[in-house]
C-alpha cells in the first residue's frame, strides 16, 4: 500500500523525501495514472499542496513560477503573456480539467508516453528491464534519434519554457541549485535510467524567467485537436538577431534545434521518420512567425 | 381477438422466422404524411436529460448494496498462453479476500463458454476471479495469484491467417450473375485495396454488473442493451426460472453493440453472489474495457467494379479479410456490395480469419460501416476514371428494388436525400474548394451513401395506465441505452392519448414489469417498440372517449381528445381531461399492445447520404473535417432533437475511423498497445465539424402505425468514407488504410 503525507511547508517535504520510496505528488496527474497501472509503486506520496510552491512572481526583468503553479494559472497569468511561447503550450497541454490540475513541476518532470513503458504487460528498458520495445515493435510515435530508449520527451512546456531562456531551481535538504531548463534533462544511461537530473531528496521548487523575448511561438501538433500529447512540438523565441528553437517528441528529452539544420542527427527509426517532415515544417514556420 | 402469427424477424440483416403474438385491435392506421400532430415530429428534451447531466442517476457502475463485495479479474498479459500455477492459497490469504475462482474452480453455473480459461487465446481474456470487501483488496488478490504462464505462438495478422486456412467459420462466397466475365467485357474497371481499421466501443461506462441472491431469486443490475437477453442467459446459466431473475437496466452510459445479454460480468457477479452470500460487484477498468469490452473487427477488402462508359455499373467483384479474432458474429460487411446499387454481375466473398483477438463484436453498423467505407471509395475511384460527378454516378446506379431479394423497398428516398445533401453542402461548387486557399490547406468535399436496415418488428410490447389525474403510465420493455427512445415513447404515447407531454411517465430497463421488448440494437427500438406502445395508448384512448360520452352524455363520435382537453366538434363541450377522469376514483384505465407484423413482399431499409468537407495541411498531416451533411431516410421523425442527436453521435464515432481511432496491437506479442484512452483517441469536442442534419421525414405507410424506422446506425455508416473521398479530392491520393493519422497522411503524400 502507498502511504500518503502533506507536509505543512516546504521543508518538511523536502525532509520527507529523503525517505526510500518516497515519490512527490503535485497534481497526481501523471503519477496517478503510474501507480493506476502498477508501473510505480510508491511507498509514500508527499503531497505538495501545502508547501506553498504555487504563483507566478515578478522578479527583476523576469518572473519565478513555482513548481505547483497549475497549467491552468499559468495559462491565465497576465504576467506570463509576454512569453507567449509559454502561455500557448501552457492552455493547449492536455485538458481543461488536467489543466486545472497539473502543476509546471509535474509537466516538466512526467514520464514518457511511450506505451511499451506505460503498458502493464511490458516491463522495458528504461523501466529497469533488458529491452526497448519500442524498437522491435511499433513506434509509429517514437522519436528521431538512436538509443537505448527511442521514447519521445511528451512535455508541451519544456521547449516553451527551454527557449524563452528558463531556468530551473531545485531544492534538497542540503541546498539549492539552478540550471538551465535543458540540462534539468539527460539522456538515459544503463546505470541510470532517469530522463531528469532530479537526484533522490531533490526537489524542482521552480523555474525562473529572463526578460521576455521579442517574440515567441509555440507551435505542435497531436493526434487530435485537444487532449493529446504533442507527436511533434517546436517553441521558437527570438531576442534580437538571435533565434532559439526546441523541440519535443523528437528525441528521449526536449532537445535544441538548429535552425539551419533541424534534422542534425535525427535520422528516426522506420515508423517514425515521417516526423521528420512535421519537424522541418514546424521549425520553418516557427521561425518565421517570429521574425 | 388474439392470434399467433408467423413471421419474419431482421436483426441487423439477420433473418429467422417467428410466432409472435398479435391483436387484432392493435392494427391502428397509420398516421398519413399530412396529418398535423401535436407531439410526434416536434423536438421534445429528453425526460431525464437533467438529471444524467447533473449525475442524479444511478448507472449500473454507481450501484452500491450493504455488504457488496468488489472484483478484480486476472486478465491474460499475453495473447496465447497456458497456465502454469496460481497460487490460489496466497490470494485466500490476502486480508478482506472473499472468494478466489480459477479456471480449474468447479461453478454452479452452466454456459456456453467457460467463464475463466486456463489457456487464454488472447491479451485480456480472464483467467481468475478475486471477490473481497474492497477493490483495493481484490486487486492484492490477483495481484498474490503470482501468475505463472507458458507463453504459446499467437497469431495476429488475418492474412497469416488466410494463408493458413484459419477461420472462425467457412468462408462465405455469394454470388448473382457473372461479374468475372461482365468485368473481362467492362468499358472501365477499376481495382482498390483498402483496410478499416479495429475500433473499440468505449463506452462512457464501462460493461459491469451488481448481482444479489434472494433465496432461489436473483436481481442483477446489468448495463446492457438486451436486459430480456440477460434474464434469459442467467435463468438459463443457473438453472431458474424465468420470473426468478429481475434483471435492472434503468441507465446505461453507452454500449453501441458490445453490451449483448448478461455478458461476462453478469455472469461472473452472480457466480460469486452465490458464492459468498454477498451481493457482488463486476465493474471493468478502463484497460479491461479497452482489452475485452468490444472491438469492431480490422478488415482488408479488395473492390473491383465495371462500368459503361456512361456509368452504368456491370460488375462488382469484392471480398473481405476480416480479423474475426476468436469468433463471434461474421458481421455482413459485403450488404453494401450486394445491395448499394443496381447491379447484376456480383461477386462477394468474406474470409473470416480467426486471429488472436478478443472474438469481434457488434458495433453500430457492424459490417456495412466497413462495406460502405470500401465500396463507397471504389465508387468514387470509378468517377474518377469515368470523369463524372461522383454523385451523379450515384444517382445512376439507383437500386429502385432489392438487389438481392428483387422485392420492392417499403420506402426509399434516397434520391431525395441525394439532392438535399448537394444543396446543403453546395456540392456544385466543391471544385472551387481546390483552388489556391488563402491559409495553404488543400480542401475538398466528398460524399457517400449510406444504406441499413431499422425496419425493427415484432414481439414488442407495452402497457397503458390512466388514473384519475389524467396521468399515464407507460410500461415499456426500452432499455434506454442513452439514445432517448424513452422520450420518444413518451411523446408517441401523449400524442395517441390526446394528453400533454408532461401528463405521460413511461418507464423501462426493469424485467419484472415482463413488458418485452427487443434488445437495443440494430436500430429496432423505434420501430418495433413505439408501434406498441401506439396501440395501447389508442386502446385507452377509446375507452376514454367512451367515459366522457358518458360523462357529457354526447355520442363518442362528436367527441375529440388532444393536448389534455375533451371537445366536443360543435364546441359546445371544452373540458379538461381531468373532468372525464375523476370519477375513476381508485380505478384505472388499462391497455396493452403489441407491434403488429412487418408487410410481407417488401424489404425494409434506411437509406441516406453524407457529404464531408476536409482540411488538410500537408505539412504536419493534419486533416481537419470541417463539415458533414447528412441526410438520412428513416421514415417518420418521432423526436427531431433526439433524432438530431443519433446523428451527431453516429457521425462523430464515423468521423473517428476515418481520423484517430485504430486499435494498434504489438507486432512481437500480440497484446494491443493502446488499450487506454490516453492512447486509444477519441475524438474530442476541439475535433467536431459542423454537423449539418436533415430528414425527408416521410412515414413509412407499409410500416405498423408509426411509419418510423431505426436510426441508431445509419448516421455512422457513410461518414469515413464521405471524409475518405474528401480527403481524396483534397489531395489527389488515395489513403490504403484508415485512420488518416499524421504519420499516413504524411506518407501518402509523400
Amino acid at each position: 500500500m502507498t502511504g500518503y503525507a502533506r507536509p505543512a511547508s516546504l521543508e518538511e517535504a523536502l525532509a520527507m523525501l529523503t525517505h526510500t520510496g518516497a515519490a512527490v505528488l503535485a497534481g497526481g496527474t501523471d503519477i496517478a495514472g503510474q501507480i493506476d497501472r502498477g508501473i510505480r509503486r510508491p511507498e509514500l506520496l508527499v503531497d505538495l499542496q501545502a508547501a506553498g510552491l504555487a504563483g507566478v512572481v515578478r522578479e527583476g526583468e523576469g518572473l519565478r513560477v513555482g513548481a505547483t503553479t497549475t497549467l491552468a494559472d499559468l495559462a491565465a497569468s497576465e504576467l506570463v503573456a509576454p512569453y507567449a511561447a509559454v502561455s500557448t503550450a501552457a492552455g493547449l497541454a492536455a485538458s481543461p480539467l488536467l489543466r486545472n490540475q497539473g502543476t509546471v513541476g509535474g509537466n516538466l518532470c512526467q514520464h514518457t508516453r511511450c506505451w511499451y513503458y506505460r503498458g502493464q504487460e511490458w516491463t522495458c528498458w528504461l523501466g529497469g528491464g533488458d529491452t526497448c520495445f519500442a524498437q522491435i515493435g511499433d513506434h509509429r510515435k517514437h522519436n528521431l534519434e538512436e538509443g537505448d530508449c527511442i521514447s519521445a520527451h511528451p512535455s508541451d512546456l519544456a521547449p516553451a519554457l527551454a527557449a524563452c531562456g528558463a531556468t530551473v531551481v531545485l531544492r534538497s535538504l542540503v541546498g539549492e541549485r539552478e540550471l538551465p531548463l535543458l540540462d534539468l534533462y539527460r539522456r538515459p544511461t544503463d546505470d541510470n535510467r532517469s530522463l531528469v537530473v532530479v537526484t533522490e531528496g531533490e526537489l524542482v521548487v521552480a523555474v525562473r524567467l529572463p526578460a521576455p523575448p521579442d517574440a515567441s511561438v509555440y507551435l505542435r501538433t497531436g493526434e487530435r485537436q485537444a487532449f493529446s500529447f504533442p507527436l511533434v512540438s517546436v517553441a521558437a523565441a527570438r531576442r534580437g538577431g538571435e533565434l532559439t528553437l526546441v523541440a519535443a517528441g523528437v528525441s528521449n528529452i526536449p532537445r535544441a534545434i538548429d535552425p539551419a539544420d533541424p534534422l542534425a542527427g535525427l535520422p528516426g527509426h522506420p515508423q517514425s521518420a515521417w516526423k521528420r517532415q512535421v519537424l522541418t515544417t514546424l521549425a520553418e514556420r516557427a521561425a518565421a512567425a517570429v521574425g | 381477438m388474439t392470434r399467433f402469427v408467423k413471421t419474419q424477424k431482421e436483426l441487423e440483416g439477420r433473418y429467422e422466422d417467428v410466432w409472435v403474438l398479435v391483436d387484432e385491435a392493435d392494427d391502428t392506421v397509420s398516421w398519413t404524411p399530412d396529418q398535423e400532430l401535436s407531439l410526434v415530429g416536434h423536438p421534445a428534451p429528453r425526460h431525464d436529460g437533467a438529471a444524467r447531466a447533473a449525475g442524479r442517476v444511478r448507472y449500473t457502475a454507481d450501484v452500491v448494496l450493504t455488504g457488496m463485495l468488489h472484483t478484480a479479474v486476472l486478465r491474460s498479459p499475453v495473447a496465447h498462453g497456458r497456465v502454469r500455477s496460481l497460487d490460489v492459497d496466497a490470494a485466500w490469504a490476502v486480508p478482506g479476500v472473499r472468494a478466489v475462482v480459477g479456471p480449474e474452480t468447479e461453478l454452479s453455473l452452466t454456459t456456453r463458454a467457460p467463464l475463466l480459461t486456463a489457456e487464454p487465446a488472447y491479451a485480456g481474456q480472464p483467467i481468475a476471479l478475486v471477490a473481497a470487501d474492497t477493490l483495493e483488496a481484490a486487486v492484492e488478490g490477483v495481484r498474490a495469484l503470482g501468475l505463472d504462464l507458458e507463453v504459446l505462438p499467437h497469431m495476429i495478422d488475418p492474412q497469416d491467417a488466410v494463408n493458413e486456412q484459419r477461420f472462425t467459420t467457412d468462408p462465405s462466397d455469394v454470388a448473382r450473375g457473372d461479374a468475372e466475365a461482365a468485368l473481362a467485357a467492362a468499358e472501365v474497371t477499376i481495382e482498390l485495396e483498402l483496410e478499416t481499421p479495429a475500433q473499440h466501443h468505449s463506452a462512457l461506462e464501462p460493461h459491469g454488473a451488481v448481482a444479489t441472491w434472494d433465496g432461489d431469486h436473483l436481481t442483477a443490475w446489468v448495463s446492457t442493451q438486451g436486459m430480456f437477453s440477460a434474464r434469459e442467459e442467467l435463468a438459463k446459466a443457473f438453472g431458474l426460472r424465468t420470473d426468478s431473475v429481475r434483471v435492472l437496466t434503468e441507465f446505461v452510459g453507452g454500449a453501441f453493440g458490445a453490451k449483448q445479454g448478461a455478458g461476462f460480468e453478469a455472469l461472473a457477479a452472480a457466480e460469486l453472489a452465490r458464492l459468498t452470500g454477498r451481493p457482488v460487484r463486476v465493474v471493468n477498468d478502463r484497460h479491461a474495457e479497452q482489452l475485452d469490452g468490444g472491438r469492431r473487427a480490422l478488415t482488408r477488402q479488395t473492390i473491383r467494379l465495371g462500368a459503361d462508359r456512361d456509368g452504368t455499373l456491370r460488375a462488382i467483384d469484392a471480398d473481405a479479410v476480416v480479423s474475426m479474432g476468436q469468433g463471434g458474429w461474421v458481421f455482413p460487411v459485403m450488404i453494401p456490395a450486394r445491395t448499394v446499387y443496381h447491379c447484376d454481375n456480383v461477386r462477394a466473398l468474406t474470409f473470416p480469419a480467426k486471429t488472436n483477438l478478443r472474438a469481434q463484436h457488434a458495433f453500430r453498423a457492424p459490417g456495412v460501416t466497413e462495406g460502405v467505407t470500401a465500396l463507397e471509395q471504389a465508387m468514387d475511384e470509378l468517377a474518377l476514371a469515368l470523369d463524372m460527378d461522383p454523385l451523379e454516378l450515384r444517382r445512376r446506379n439507383h437500386a429502385e428494388v432489392d438487389q438481392v431479394s428483387g422485392l420492392p423497398y417499403s420506402s426509399k428516398h434516397l434520391l431525395a436525400c441525394y439532392d438535399r445533401a448537394a444543396e446543403l453542402a453546395g456540392w456544385e461548387a466543391r471544385d472551387e474548394l481546390r483552388l489556391p486557399q488563402p491559409d495553404g490547406l488543400l480542401r475538398g468535399m466528398g460524399c457517400a451513401t449510406q444504406i441499413w436496415w431499422g425496419g425493427g418488428g415484432p414481439p414488442a410490447h407495452a402497457t397503458v395506465r390512466l388514473d384519475a389525474d389524467g396521468h399515464a403510465l407507460v410500461v415499456t420493455g426500452i432499455q434506454d441505452i442513452g439514445t432517448g427512445t424513452l422520450t420518444g415513447a413518451r411523446i408517441v404515447a401523449a400524442e395517441e392519448l390526446g394528453l400533454q407531454l408532461d401528463h405521460v411517465t413511461v418507464i423501462g430497463g426493469d424485467t419484472r414489469n415482463n413488458v418485452y421488448g427487443p434488445v437495443a440494437g440494430g436500430s429496432q427500438t423505434t420501430p418495433s417498440v413505439m408501434p406498441a406502445i401506439r396501440s395501447a395508448a389508442a386502446k385507452v384512448r377509446k375507452t376514454l372517449l367512451q367515459l366522457a360520452g358518458d360523462v357529457f352524455e354526447i355520442a363518442v363520435e362528436d367527441l375529440e381528445l388532444r393536448d389534455g382537453r375533451v371537445r366536443s366538434h360543435d364546441g359546445a363541450i371544452d373540458a379538461d381531461v381531468t373532468e372525464v377522469t375523476e370519477k375513476l376514483g381508485d380505478a384505472t384505465i388499462d391497455a396493452s399492445g403489441s407491434r403488429g407484423v412487418n408487410p410481407e413482399g417488401f424489404v425494409v431499409n434506411t437509406f441516406g447520404c453524407q457529404i464531408a468537407q476536409v482540411s488538410v495541411d500537408p505539412g504536419i498531416g493534419e486533416v481537419r473535417v470541417e463539415r458533414i451533411v447528412a441526410v438520412h431516410d428513416v421514415g417518420r421523425i418521432v423526436n427531431p432533437l433526439t433524432a438530431s442527436s443519433q446523428v451527431e453521435g453516429g457521425v462523430l464515432q464515423g468521423m473517428a475511423i476515418a481520423l484517430s481511432e485504430e486499435q494498434v496491437i504489438d507486432p512481437t506479442t500480440g497484446v494491443p498497445l493502446n488499450a487506454h484512452l490516453d492512447d486509444y483517441k477519441i475524438p474530442t469536442i476541439a475535433d467536431v465539424p459542423e454537423i449539418v442534419i436533415d430528414f425527408p421525414n416521410v412515414g413509412d405507410l407499409n410500416l405498423p402505425n408509426v411509419g418510423a424506422k431505426g436510426l441508431g446506425e445509419p448516421p455512422i455508416v457513410p461518414t469515413a468514407a464521405a471524409i475518405a473521398n474528401a480527403f481524396a479530392h483534397a489531395t489527389g491520393r488515395r489513403a490504403t488504410a484508415l485512420p488518416l493519422t499524421r504519420a499516413r497522411v504524411i506518407e501518402v503524400l509523400s
